[in-house]
């Protein structure tokens, strides 16, 4: 399926579940999200962290809920807890099954994003190993003075937006260099299609969907 | 001050803000499960998320101060969220539409002072804006209607706090040194 389509999807389905308390709709959702995972071959190991990890929020809105809010509603609490696994499953399934340079591709051709944000966004993603050095390296030049810089220190964001802006502005110049420019029509080294099916099965499952959610008792 | 629109090095400095933040972000998610399970057992553990959602906001404020054009604290915010959901922790989806709504929330503060003013009012202002907008969205989403009162005053006092030395005093702390090494212009 087209990547932006699944995100579109992803999108809206956990925007209606957020404002409907359907538990029967929630578990179907899920089961959905969960098949798909295991169709697309998903790594278990992944899948199975993030439905254990997803158990601490489950279980402080379950247990605050249930046993000490004043109506102790358990229904409305197993509800809140399979909203919370139906975010991650669906999350799960856009994130784990798509990559996200076809999926920049797709919003830039496909959802008309102008083409500064898609490849701004692709050219910082690159540098992402660089950011993780970058501050690896910052700690230890602190160290090496005595000083110790915390995930709360002023100084270590300091630093890292100081290589930050180093980085963007010597990309920016590489890219106009290199004959990038800003709001020029441009060809696509890889086409990202939307067809027919793509929107027959989006409208198909946002149908499902519907009906799963306002229509079953 | 002219009208800035986003050019190429401005969202390549977005982006990379949002990766940083993004990576912060979902560190943050270790110290909330942490709280969470103290916290649950006396019947508190929704409130560890009040207490980390300063730390999940400070993407948003920062990009604010740092870029200075309309739009840039709602996209540094959002961007920062869509990073984290492809890290992969425990929010998924829900992350980008958290994301969005933390974006406006901190957006608000800059439009209110209609981008004119940077200062500790600025960071009063977007504290306040982020805290009122995200409680509102968690209302719906963690079903907040079926706690007792007493816990949701003590959850929005705990969230404005966590707000404002968060995403409030410690950017407002950063801007400060970035001012000072003359990379932003004052």
């Amino acid at each position: 399926m087209n990547p932006s389509f699944k995100l579109i999807l992803a999108l809206v389905i956990s925007l209606e579940i957020t404002f409907t308390n359907h538990l029967g709709g929630n578990l179907i959702i899920i089961a959905a999200a969960l098949t798909y995972l295991i169709i697309k071959r998903v790594a278990w190991k992944k899948l199975c962290r993030l439905l254990l990890i997803t158990l601490i929020p489950a279980a402080a809105l379950f247990m605050t809920i249930g046993y000490f809010s004043p109506e102790r509603d358990l229904f409305f609490a197993w509800v809140l807890v399979s909203r919370l696994y139906c975010y991650v499953s669906v999350g799960a399934a856009v994130t784990l099954t798509t990559n996200k340079l076809s999926l920049i591709r797709s919003l830039e051709q496909n959802c008309h994003l102008p083409s500064k944000f898609a490849y701004g966004f692709l050219a910082a993603l690159n540098l992402i190993p660089r950011i993780k050095q970058n501050v690896i390296t910052i700690r230890v030049a602190g160290q090496m003075r005595g000083v110790t810089l915390h995930w709360w220190s002023p100084t270590l964001y300091f630093k890292a937006i100081l290589s930050a802006i180093a980085w963007s502005d010597q990309l920016a110049q590489a890219m106009e260099t290199h004959g990038f420019k800003e709001g020029a029509p441009r060809s696509a080294a890889q086409v990202i299609e939307v067809d027919k099916r793509d929107w027959l099965t989006m409208l198909l499952i946002l149908l499902i969907i519907q009906i799963v959610i306002i229509a079953l008792p | 001050m002219h009208k800035r629109t986003f050019h190429l090095r401005d969202i390549i400095l977005l982006a990379l803000i949002a990766i940083i933040f993004g990576v912060i972000y979902y560190a943050a998610a270790f110290v909330y499960n942490g709280l969470t399970v103290l916290l649950t057992p006396v019947g508190y553990g929704p409130i560890a998320n009040d207490l980390t959602m300063g730390i999940w906001c400070m993407a948003g404020p920062l990009a604010g101060f740092l870029l200075r054009i309309p739009g840039s604290s709602f996209l540094g915010e959002f961007l920062g969220a869509a990073v984290e959901m492809f890290l992969g922790d425990q929010w998924g989806a829900s992350n980008l539409i958290s994301g969005a709504v933390q974006g406006i929330g901190t957006e608000l503060g800059f439009t209110l002072t209609l981008y004119k003013v940077y200062n500790w009012l600025t960071v009063i202002l977007t504290s306040v804006t982020t805290t009122i907008i995200t409680f509102a969205w968690d209302w719906f989403r963690n079903g907040y209607s079926h706690f007792a009162p007493s816990m949701l005053v003590i959850m929005l006092v705990a969230r404005f706090l966590s707000m404002l030395v968060f995403s409030g005093i410690l950017v407002k702390l950063i801007v400060n040194l970035l001012t000072r090494a003359h990379v932003i212009r004052s």
